[in-house]
């Protein structure tokens, strides 16, 4: 149990880890709530008249008598707000390392949960000491700063592929589902507050509009409730990108339903015209949404183009571009979210292909870092906003509303069902409805908007607060918490684990070639067609303008599989490589130069390298890419027991890929041939300048040189780790007659043992540091491994 | 839609291709309509001129390999049931079709998976010896990739591929190898065409 807890706790401190973090957690939010209402506490008039105080005093001190200097001055009021912010940060971060390292509890309830009884828990501390809660949820900041890195994570990342091809779905639910609940709820509850004309309640206040601008109001599924649960339940592709699909694109219903009632909320009537401007201004809201994006994207594209000269600030583009198509979307009052989403998901693929590798790696944990950290605080804000906000608890409405959401989402995801079933070539089963149902969670983003509106035209406001506040905590904590159960108990499909494998890659382009000439066979204008059209436009016109120097001309397969190759190259390099270089290769080259800590000689490296002529070169990458195999071995025992499952990891099968690889490349050099498995691309290449630049200089340890001429070495691990035994044996085992059962050898190899056997065991000294270098560098997982990267856009 | 019924009479037997492929009349009249307008020359059968009057087919990189595996090996013509047959490989499947409903020769339908996947191998495997072989999927590459990367490139992938696949180490992809490899591409979505369903 403790070692579940990761890589971050030595051994001892395993046993006693659930009541240390409780204990930690307790004093974390005692801590919290004590300081938090101390910096309330300090009310600006006081602070004023003590800073003109100080002021009289120290420019009296210069006349008159002289007082002592002060030493210590305590003036909290200057670094209020940034410090009440960065405590608030700190709580959610410390509060999401905490819950890891109680290993039960984050299985059973999810972070969710958790982090809004964290905020809870705060807020009553902070309303203990009597003070006064600070307007956290305030929708301000919610909407400006609390919400665009989820929606701009989830929007970067957003696997394009299972998201177009279930456009339709996933707008049928999002438009018509979030219409058909708005109206269905609010319909219901005002028939509902209508009733009892013999007692009269507070009910009967509540009018038609103001009843279906709540019901507008908590229909719409929430993106980040949402995200927060089913990235933890696992469940497969197509489930996954339908609801969340439809919480991100239900954000222009949402946005013209809420703008259209609150309008005429104060008039009391609403027109069939005003009705039909409320259609055209979703098709405004959500189109124009998407065209701000889409601009904002094809800009940011267009930009990283130049930016080869000033890498450093790569990942500020990509962000400040978003932001910005957010930002003039909220100006227009057109969906922000559709905005970012299409932002992020037009720059992608044109964005990658020119910035470099630590700006993609930048991006990627900025993004997840951001994101993580707003979704934790808007979940323990919830909490405190709980605590604090005006009640008024009406046992009707608020039970009546609860149940009408869950029975309207049934009957809406049910009903639609029926009809795109029809449509769809691989239908949606009962479990999959039932999931898509269940996992219709409402989040902050309802409570932001009940918190928006004006106390004077909604009188029944706190009601409706009180009420939001119930069905996001009765979403949240009971489907939260039931639906991953739910979900093994029902046997839905999980997600598969799996890196896209080059076959894959093949195929799918040639499945789509040969169903685009069924097509057209068959003359039939489908699917297949129009995407096909779109990648020729695409690669015609817009790669040529967005994408600098070659990478323009360079086809989908061979960009997919240059990536593959570098990915496991700069893996390697990353983690230690010992990279062994002949006296051959010339001084002016990088690498031996390059001394760990140092990062001027990587400058030097830069300028070096193009001098070198053609030959040297490709001699130098031969040499580098079979010396990275040959580490590749080594790490391979090191990994499999004593570190955190590396997240570039293939399967055993590529490990003696690799092997047999280098056996042939000993072949071939053996006849001085002067072929590579993965062939040279020109020197000025971007895909290789980029892995060259990119790899870690303090990778690099200097090396006493051999005198020898370039060869390989099959050099097996230290003795010292436990499973280079084991690779010894496979090595061994697989001479062995074939026709041996297991996965493991389903890949026989040839022989090879006969060459490397005087070759083994050197080094061992090398290995014991390396291990370290391994241990530090593989530690960290790092944010879950995308497999998403590996699709192509359109492919 | 309605007036296609009535040009049943002129398919023949159609009865029995509809059992055969699983067509239903209305798309059978659909597919003989466009067989009739690729038909040019009112043959009552097509040859490769017919097909490449289809201007899209020219760009497509595989478009000569989907022409040809019309055709039987050595034919030079395809009549109207066997043009049927091909196409009944991307028919949508059925979800409700109970596998104990016929008797007698229980055939696996044509748009079953593996005798879709079968379709594709045939394509891939143009000297049809039962296996892809390095120079078969060189020709492949080299037919998408559409000479725009140099000869070693395509052989490098080709080689990682066949590496990646080769279970027996024969140094070619068989069919089992071949369907092992797609295990995880969701074959019955992405070859069906929605108009044949």
């Amino acid at each position: 149990m403790p070692s579940r807890t990761g890589s971050h706790s030595p051994a001892g401190f395993g046993r006693s880890a659930p009541e240390r973090g409780l204990l930690l957690l307790t004093v974390l939010v005692l801590l919290e709530g004590s300081v938090l209402p101390l910096g309330a506490a300090s009310s600006p008039d006081i602070s004023h008249h003590a800073n003109s105080d100080k002021h009289q005093v120290a420019d009296v001190g210069h006349n008159a008598t002289k007082k002592p200097f002060p030493v210590l001055a305590v003036e909290y009021d200057r670094v209020q707000i940034p410090f009440e912010i960065s405590l608030w940060v700190l709580l959610a971060s410390l509060m999401k390392l905490g819950f890891h390292l109680i290993p039960r509890l984050s299985s059973i309830v999810p972070e969710s949960c958790l982090l809004i009884v964290v905020g809870l828990l705060v807020g009553g501390l902070i309303k203990l000491a009597g003070e006064e809660v600070p307007p956290v949820l305030d929708s301000r900041l919610f909407f400006l700063c609390l919400l665009p890195p989820i929606i701009l994570d989830a929007g970067y990342f957003l696997p394009i592929r299972p998201f177009m091809e279930n456009l339709g779905t996933i707008l049928m639910f999002a438009v018509v589902g979030t219409l058909w609940n708005a109206f269905f709820i609010g319909g219901v509850l005002y028939g509902v507050a209508q009733i009892q004309p013999a007692n009269p309640s507070d009910l009967h206040q509540l009018d038609l509009l103001p009843c279906l601008l709540f019901g507008s109001i908590i229909s719409a599924v929430d993106p980040v409730a949402v995200l927060a649960v089913f990235e933890e339940i696992h469940i497969n592709e197509l489930l996954h990108i339908l609801v969340f699909g439809e919480s991100l694109l239900n954000d222009a219903v949402t946005v013209v339903l809420y703008h259209l009632f609150e309008e005429y909320a104060g008039v009391g009537t609403v027109t069939v015209l005003d009705g039909l401007l409320g259609v055209i201004s979703f098709l405004v809201v959500a189109l124009g949404g998407v065209l701000v994006g889409a601009i904002y994207g094809i800009l940011a594209a267009f930009t990283s183009r130049f930016t080869s000269h000033t890498r450093v600030i790569e990942p500020l583009f990509v962000f400040v571009y978003s932001y910005m198509a957010y930002l003039s979307a909220e100006i227009f009052h057109l969906s922000g979210i559709m905005a970012l989403i299409a932002c992020g998901a037009v720059m992608r693929p044109y964005v990658e292909a020119n910035i470099s590798h630590k700006s993609h790696t930048t991006i990627k944990y900025f993004l997840k870092m951001w994101s993580s950290v707003s979704e934790t605080l808007i979940f323990i804000f919830l909490g405190v906003a709980t605590v604090d906000g005006p009640h008024a608890w009406n046992w009707t409405f608020v039970t009546v509303t609860v149940i009408l959401c869950l029975v309207a989402r049934v009957i809406g995801v049910v009903g639609l069902t029926y009809v795109i079933n029809k449509f769809r070539i691989v239908k949606l089963t009962t479990k999959d409805q039932f999931i898509i149902a269940y996992g219709g969670l409402r989040g902050a983003i309802a409570f932001s908007l009940g918190f928006l509106l004006n106390q004077d035209h909604f009188p029944m406001r706190k009601m409706f607060l009180t009420a939001i506040i119930t069905v996001i905590f009765f979403t949240v904590f009971v489907q939260g918490m039931t639906i991953k159960p739910l979900v093994e108990l029902l046997a839905v499909k999980k997600k598969q684990e799996a890196k896209r494998s080059i076959n894959e890659e093949i195929h799918t382009q040639f499945l789509d070639h040969l169903l685009t000439g069924i097509e057209d066979i068959c003359g039939h204008y489908g699917h297949h067609h129009w995407k096909d059209k779109l990648n020729r436009f695409n690669k015609k016109y817009v790669k040529k303008c967005l994408i600098a120097g070659e990478r323009s001309k360079e086809p989908q397969l061979i960009a997919f599989y240059h990536k593959m190759e570098m990915k496991q190259a700069i893996e390697l390099v990353e983690s230690g490589g010992g990279v062994k270089l002949p006296s051959a290769v010339p001084s002016t080259v990088s690498m031996q130069n390059i001394q760990p800590k140092k990062p001027p000689p990587v400058k030097a490296a830069e300028r070096a390298l193009p001098q070198l002529p053609k030959g040297r070169e490709e001699e130098i990458r031969k040499i580098l890419r079979s010396n990275l195999q040959r580490t590749r071995q080594r790490l391979r025992s090191y990994n499999r027991h004593t570190l955190v499952a590396d997240p570039y990891e293939d399967g055993f099968g590529d490990l003696l890929l690799k092997k047999q690889k280098m056996i042939e490349l000993e072949k071939k050099i053996k006849e001085m041939n002067n072929y590579l498995t993965v062939p040279a691309a020109p020197p000025d290449s971007p895909t290789m300048c980029r892995a060259r630049l990119a790899s870690d200089p303090q990778a690099y340890s200097v090396k006493p040189t051999s005198d020898r001429v370039p060869t390989i070495q099959v050099d097996l691990a230290s003795p010292q780790s436990p499973d280079s035994v084991n690779l010894l044996d496979e090595f061994r085992r697989a001479e062995q007659p074939r026709g041996e059962a297991g996965p493991d050898q389903g890949l026989m190899m040839k022989p090879a043992s006969a060459q490397s056997g005087p070759n083994k065991s050197r080094e061992d000294d090398e290995s014991r540091d390396q291990q370290q270098k391994l241990m530090r560098c593989l530690s960290d997982p790092g944010p879950s491994a995308d497999e998403d990267e590996d699709e192509p856009f359109l492919p | 839609m309605g007036s296609s019924s009535s040009d049943m009479s002129h398919i023949p037997d159609a009865q029995e291709l509809m059992q055969e492929t699983g067509f239903s009349a209305a798309h059978l009249a659909r597919l003989h309509e466009r067989f009739e307008f690729l038909d040019k020359d009112d043959r009552g059968e097509l040859s490769p001129e017919d097909f490449s009057t289809v201007s899209e087919l020219a760009m497509n990189p595989i478009g000569d390999r989907i022409i040809a595996a019309f055709f039987s090996p050595g034919q030079q013509a395809v009549d109207f049931p066997s043009f049927v047959r091909i196409l009944a490989h991307f028919r949508p499947t059925d979800a409700n079709r109970s596998r104990n409903g016929r008797n007698g020769a229980q055939q696996e339908p044509a748009n079953s998976r593996t005798n879709r996947l079968k379709f594709v191998f045939q394509l891939y495997d143009q000297d049809r010896d039962g296996k892809i072989s390095r120079e078969d999927l060189l020709e492949v590459l080299r037919a998408m990739l559409e000479m725009q990367v140099e000869e070693e490139q395509l052989q490098s992938i080709a080689e990682r591929a066949i590496q990646e696949a080769d279970l027996d180490q024969d140094d070619a992809i068989s069919f089992d190898e071949f369907r092992k490899s797609l295990e995880k591409v969701n074959i019955e979505h992405k070859m069906s065409i929605r108009f044949l369903e």
